[in-house]
């Protein structure tokens, strides 16, 4: 219990409360209005599951850059297996998580077969997939009338919060049993806290790397089966901009770019802070750009302030230990 | 004595992926001119080619400088595209010269990249957090500034020099009677000084070998007391420094100065450096193999646009060069040392270790 009300989610809780007080008062009272909090939630399912994705691989102490490219390439491939395989939309738009989670998958037995940095892999492979979507879907984009149904999923509401908004929460639940509760969600923590402890354990490196990967695959494949179901359309623009808020939500929500820590409740508070900001754009007339410069400075400064606070932590930590050693010296010598 | 460091030198020099790369251009060259005879066309295939290698070359020494503290950079591209706003501006709003501008550029350029190097030696963070936050930062603020200090979101006006730099080719240089190629663009000499002067830092100075140390092994640089803190900011200032080269000549390549310079810079940053076998542990750099690797890939860019294949092809390609080149490197250096791979060694170490604590026992 004291591990979900930390100060860092307190803190995310505050800055959500005053910033939509904030905005609300800017509007007038129409931020809260049933039409507005109804389109707010449904943009903010997106960034919490790419938030999420990028999570589970940082809690392995790797990273995804191909978040964008994964739910991109899985979008446009359903767009384009319904409208010119004949597939049904369901299944068509669904399959858009089992894309995902191959493609995540190929990321972590390339990271662990070819022992490649991380990093330089999914930036390779992100650079392959943009071309599979553009090569997918070209200039044209796959206009949601082809799968009417799902749009129809996408558009509903359950007392004014999104349907996909809630879908997206019981994923986040879903995740953090996964990392509290079952065994291989405990191996992942591990592997990601001392690697070498581990592998002493009996724990395979390699293999927590795969399933962390493919995990991560799996969620942009749902965020992808999201933006299907809510968007006008899909084309080469799905994905392109994910991957600052995807590193925005876990840093600013308290997960260690060393790994060994996750932080779900974290995460979707502070995706929903990036979301204010988001929604702040229109009502106080600024661009988006403005918007990355402000993501991108809070992303800074967190982590530049966490790390700081380590140190200093450390410092006071062994000061503290050096006057323990010399009152107990001081008792010897008496 | 001298023969026998000169022999050693050779072997290295063919254990290093250099002679590969040089051979791999040749071939592709030699099948791309069999194949469409207007790939040898000098002012309107060498040339441009020639140009875009210059370019990025350039790009891809300012990743090399920062793998070599075994850091890495991702806001190359708006490092570059700092550079070029600052000198855009000052050359249109403020009225300076060439000489004058393009300093101010690199200046700024290159204290951005110290602030970052300052925040990594401060606090320890991983490089890459700190550029990504930094080139999101960047990449909002360049089109704002673009905006509010220019006209139609670019600036045009160019100082005397920049168009003969960016534009001109070697027949523009004459020697009495004696013109050169026009087959040569006049933008490999910065280029050409650029690696000039890296290959000389790292090879001839003190503070060249200090950062080369630092990067193979931050802890015992430290203990041999070289200010690692200082070198890892000089490395990040000297990124910013060169990518804003780096904008300035693609800006005066293509004769205005716009916010979409260095958006198109991350991958072959790293594509260049990484084929020249610089590792991206650090404390290794090569500057020839830079400029190789920037080549072989500009060739096969050229060569295929020329076959009519696809930009999104082209990515794809280079993606996979990229995966492939570090798969074989990985595996060459496998059957070389024939070593297992690191955790697995660290836990078999571990347990020898434990055996032989017993046995003493």
């Amino acid at each position: 219990m004291r591990r979900v009300i930390s100060a860092n989610n307190l803190l995310l809780v505050g800055v959500v409360v005053v910033g939509a007080a904030l905005l609300g008062a800017a509007t007038a009272g129409q931020f809260f209005g049933p039409v507005s909090v109804t389109s707010f939630f449904r943009f903010l399912s997106v960034p919490i599951l790419i938030g999420l994705a990028q999570m589970v691989t940082l809690c392995v102490g790797q990273l995804n850059l191909a978040v964008g490219a994964i739910g991109g390439v899985s979008a446009c491939l359903s767009g384009v297996i319904i409208t010119s395989w004949g597939v049904p939309p369901w299944i068509g738009a669904l399959s858009a998580v089992v894309t995902g989670a191959i493609l995540g998958l190929a990321n972590g037995l390339l990271v662990v077969g070819t022992r490649i940095n991380g990093f330089i892999v999914t930036l390779a492979m992100s650079q392959i997939l943009i071309g599979v979507q553009y090569g997918l879907v070209g200039t044209t984009t796959i206009s949601r009338e082809a799968w009417p149904e799902v749009a129809a999923f996408g558009r509903s509401d359950i007392a004014g919060i999104p349907t996909t908004f809630i879908m997206t929460l019981l994923v986040a639940v879903a995740v953090a049993l996964f990392f509290a509760q079952s065994v291989t969600g405990r191996r992942l923590l591990a592997s990601g806290g001392n690697a070498s402890a581990a592998q002493l354990a009996g724990i395979s490196i390699d293999r927590t790397i795969v399933i962390a990967h493919t995990i991560s695959g799996l969620l942009c494949g749902i965020a992808a089966f999201v933006s299907i179901s809510f968007l006008p359309g899909v084309n080469t623009t799905v994905g392109g901009d994910w991957l600052l808020p995807s590193f925005a939500a876990p840093i600013i929500g308290g997960v260690s770019l060393v790994g060994g820590t996750v932080a779900v409740l974290g995460t979707v508070l502070a995706a929903t802070v990036v979301r204010l900001v988001d929604a702040a754009s229109p009502i106080y007339r600024f661009d988006a750009e403005v918007v990355n410069f402000v993501v991108g400075a809070v992303v800074l400064g967190t982590v530049a302030l966490g790390r700081l606070r380590e140190v200093q932590e450390a410092r006071r930590a062994s000061v503290l230990r050096s006057r323990r050693a010399e009152a107990a010296l001081a008792e010897v010598r008496t | 004595m001298s023969s026998s460091r000169l022999s050693r030198a050779a072997h290295a020099e063919l254990r290093s992926p250099r002679p590969l790369l040089v051979v791999l251009i040749i071939v592709l060259v030699g099948i791309f001119a069999t194949l469409k005879p207007a790939f040898l066309n000098g002012p309107f295939v060498i040339a441009p080619l020639l140009t875009s290698i210059s370019i990025f070359t350039v790009v891809g020494l300012a990743q090399m400088v920062v793998l070599s503290v075994g850091h890495m950079n991702l806001a190359v591209g708006q490092l570059a595209g700092v550079g070029a706003l600052v000198m855009g501006a000052s050359f249109e709003n403020l009225g300076v010269p060439l000489l004058i501008g393009m300093p101010l550029g690199m200046l700024a350029s290159a204290l951005l990249g110290a602030f970052a190097g300052w925040i990594i030696a401060r606090t320890g963070v991983n490089s890459f957090i700190v550029t990504l936050a930094m080139s999101f930062t960047l990449m909002g603020l360049i089109p704002t500034l673009y905006e509010r200090w220019s006209v139609g979101n670019a600036f045009t006006v160019k100082p005397a020099g920049v168009d003969a730099i960016g534009r001109g080719t070697f027949r523009d240089l004459c020697f009495g009677q004696v013109c050169g190629s026009n087959a040569i663009p006049l933008i490999i000499l910065p280029a050409l000084a650029c690696m000039a002067a890296i290959w000389y830092f790292y090879a001839c100075t003190r503070v060249g070998r200090e950062v080369l140390v630092t990067g193979s092994n931050p802890r015992t640089a430290e203990l041999s007391g070289v200010p690692t803190g200082r070198r890892v900011i000089l490395a990040h200032a000297l990124s910013g420094l060169l990518a804003a080269v780096s904008g300035f000549m693609l800006a005066a390549s293509t004769g205005s100065f716009t916010p979409a310079i260095g958006g198109e810079f991350m991958l072959a940053s790293f594509l260049g450096p990484i084929l020249g076998g610089t590792l991206l542990a650090g404390g290794v750099v090569s500057v020839v193999g830079t400029a190789l690797g920037i080549t072989l890939t500009a060739v096969i860019r050229k060569g295929l646009e020329l076959f009519g294949v696809g930009l999104e092809t082209l990515n794809v390609l280079l993606g996979i060069i990229l995966l492939a080149a570090l798969a074989t490197g990985r595996i060459r250096g496998v059957f070389a040392r024939r070593r297992p791979p690191k955790p697995v060694e660290s836990a078999a170490t571990l347990a020898a270790e434990l055996q032989d604590a017993e046995g003493v026992r």
